[in-house]
């Protein structure tokens, strides 16, 4: 295996790309994590969640970890699977150049679905879905990475932390504090990811966590006991006047803005976006879900677009430690690093 | 597209893939390891005295020759082991740490020893290390510095030194695959037959009551004579085989091998087996009503299983096991490898880059 060149670098980690000796055209990423000088316990729960998980997952829709090796001074070197075109975020963005429509959105959706369907089965929750953690390999194939944040199922009665999942795909039950929650939040960030494939821009893009909750009451509808028993009970809930309630958004609402989708994509992504975790589609019955089976059928992923440019993504995407965001993206971090309370 | 089975998503885990074995190999594995580790002792101590004969023999030429180095057997080595993943289970149980975190910490330092001796590497010196690393992967991460303020004579550097040897050790797999969770679930199921609430599963023709009326049929637990006439004395009966099973899977699944031979649902339903055979033999049948050729394999292996838990080490050693455990610990300490005692020291040279 040797290094060739470097195509990323932050804080956390160095991405290079990588091959075989033996076979030059091979190609692969290797991820170097740095020691973290001034985390003095040893190696870093990022590293070890990323690690721990990658190591059991396999899954043509996760991203592929060939091998673990430590080079000299200690350092954890990730040999990963090579994605060089790029991440979903980057293609939404470039509404110029990318043109796509229901049949490429409904290959993507298909590819996270299995993905996160697999992690759940796998009692594994992956606690960061967002456009730039899905990386595009060279067939089109879309890859869930950056398991930094995940966690296996907890235990009942052992709490969780709620300090989790990128602002702009973090579900209402996060934002209240909950300690308890399951795949549900996982489906969520998808229903996020599903509106922002549509629409092209974030649905649901708030500045703070206040005003996260503010765009899901407009965009949803508030959350009260009759729509989602249990939710006063809740840490960080608060009530709402009846004044300033808004009901939950029927299809019409929905068919609106997302009528590309056709009425059965716009079901789907009604029954992702539910406030109530427990109303909310799991990952498997979103695969169950009729849409699938609906015309437009899913584009083959050879024929999705495609867009350059996305080896240096790739070492940008990889360089990140979980629920890390560019600038650009920034105040929209899930992260703090208050390890007292992730247990 | 064809269904994964549990047992398909059991077999890529790297508990499947990298840390189960056949007895056989098991056993080769760890002689391979025992000779090596045997030979590097032997080498670094000619070497030692080859140094200390040089420095002497410049000033008196009357060394004394080496004698043949005693070192430990696999047995040996295997006490060694079990006797400090006890100390772990107390040490965990001290911290009140969840069951996975101490669990896990044990299976850290078996998959350690299965490629690494302690004669090269004391266990006493590697256990800190695997319970703190096992606090990190199960979700309890505790600070380093109140870790350490619990340990006896523990320093911040003890803790963290063999950590990175051990990730090595580890094969850089940490998830541990426990069969606490399939209890859970299995004595549920059981304690909704016995009120009247079980599924009948399609190919079962017996009724949630038949089976009830079933359970209370059965055969006393271990050789007792008192069956349980009631769905009350039958529910207690679950219970009571619930808490022999569950420490039975906290003290000998953890200290013997079953976690290398065998699945978590079959270690699970042998502690099930040791702890109250008849539940489990109706167990099966309630999950097998027909005659099947998996079940006849399943009975032989959960047979084989529940006879390694009940040949356990035990987790509360007496007298006279402690005492071979001072004999062997004596007999290490004239056979450790005295080029990998000082942990901290590699440690360090090898974050600066060197060795």
């Amino acid at each position: 295996m040797s290094k060739t060149k470097k195509l990323g670098e932050g804080t956390y980690a160095i991405v290079y790309l990588g091959q075989l000796k033996a076979d030059p055209s091979s190609q692969v990423a290797i991820k170097k994590i740095k020691v973290n000088t001034e985390y003095r316990d040893g190696l870093s729960m990022d590293a070890i969640r990323e690690v721990k998980y990658l190591q059991e997952l396999s899954h043509p829709n996760i991203i592929a970890l060939h091998a673990v090796f430590s080079s000299k001074n200690q350092n954890l070197n990730l040999v990963l699977e090579f994605l060089p075109l790029g991440d979903l975020e980057m293609l939404i963005k470039d509404s110029e150049g990318i043109r796509y429509g229901t049949a490429e959105v409904k290959a993507w959706m298909g590819m996270l679905g299995r993905a996160v369907w697999f992690c759940h089965e796998n009692f594994v929750l992956h606690r960061d879905i967002k456009p730039n953690n899905l990386l595009i390999a060279a067939d089109g194939e879309v890859k869930l990475a950056d398991f930094g944040l995940a966690r296996s199922f907890s235990d009942p009665y052992r709490p969780m932390t709620y300090q989790v999942i990128t602002r702009w795909n973090r579900p209402p039950e996060l934002l209240y504090g909950a300690r308890f929650y399951s795949g549900a939040v996982d489906v969520w960030s998808m229903g996020t990811v599903f509106a922002e494939l549509i629409l092209r821009v974030p649905y649901m893009a708030g500045n703070t966590d206040i005003h996260q909750l503010e765009l899901i009451c407009q965009a949803i509808g508030t959350p009260t006991e009759e729509n989602w028993p249990g939710v006063s009970k809740l840490e960080g809930y608060v009530g709402y006047e009846k004044a300033v309630t808004v009901p939950v958004r029927g299809k019409d609402f929905y068919l609106a803005r997302f009528g590309t989708a056709g009425s059965v994509g716009v079901d789907l992504l009604m029954s992702l976006l539910a406030l109530d975790p427990r109303k909310r589609s799991t990952a498997r019955q979103m695969l169950e879900h009729k849409w699938w089976t609906t015309d437009p059928r899913p584009t083959a992923k050879e024929d999705l677009p495609k867009k350059g440019g996305g080896l240096e993504k790739m070492g940008d995407d990889l360089k990140r430690r979980g629920g890390e965001v560019e600038d650009g993206r920034a105040d929209n971090v899930a992260r703090k690093l208050n390890f007292g309370a992730m247990k | 597209m064809p269904e994964m089975t549990e047992d398909d998503i059991y077999r890529t885990s790297t508990q499947y893939r990298i840390w189960s074995f056949s007895r056989e190999l098991l056993l080769s594995l760890r002689s391979t390891t025992n000779e090596s580790a045997a030979e590097g002792v032997k080498a670094a101590l000619h070497a030692q005295k080859a140094a200390e004969q040089e420095q002497s023999s410049k000033q008196d030429s009357n060394g004394s020759p080496l004698q043949e180095v005693d070192c430990l057997s696999v047995d040996e080595e295997q006490k060694l082991v079990v006797f400090y993943c006890v100390q772990n289970m107390r040490f965990a149980d001290f911290c009140e740490f969840p069951t996975n975190v101490k669990a896990t910490a044990v299976q850290y330092l078996k998959r350690f020893y299965l490629s690494n001796s302690p004669m090269t590497y004391h266990p006493k010196e590697m256990m800190p290390s695997a319970l703190f690393l096992a606090t990190k992967t199960e979700n309890h991460y505790t600070s380093l510095k109140s870790f350490v303020s619990k340990l006896p004579k523990t320093t911040a550097e003890d803790v963290v030194a063999p950590e990175f040897l051990l990730t090595q050790g580890l094969r850089f797999t940490f998830d541990v695959r426990h069969p606490y969770r399939g209890l859970e679930g299995g004595f549920m199921e059981l304690l909704a037959l016995a009120t009247g609430k079980g599924q009948s599963r399609p190919d079962n023709g017996a009724s949630p009551t038949q089976l009830q009326k079933q359970m209370e049929g059965l055969d006393p637990a271990n050789g007792g004579n008192k069956k349980s006439r009631s769905a009350e004395e039958v529910v207690q009966r679950i219970q009571d085989a619930h808490g022999k099973a569950k420490e039975i899977l906290k003290t000998s699944a953890l200290l013997t091998d079953a976690y290398f031979l065998y699945t978590p649902s079959q270690i699970w339903l042998s502690s099930l087996f040791v702890a109250d055979e008849p539940l489990a033999r109706f167990y099966l049948d309630f999950k097998f009503p027909t005659p099947s050729t998996m079940k006849p394999k399943l009975l032989t292996t959960l047979g084989t299983c529940a006879n390694l838990l009940r040949s356990s080490a035990s987790a509360d050693p007496d007298d006279s096991e402690l005492k071979e455990l001072k004999r062997i610990d004596k007999k290490l300490y004239k056979c450790r490898n005295p080029e990998k005692i000082d942990l901290f020291g590699i440690n360090k040279a090898s974050e600066e880059g060197g060795t």
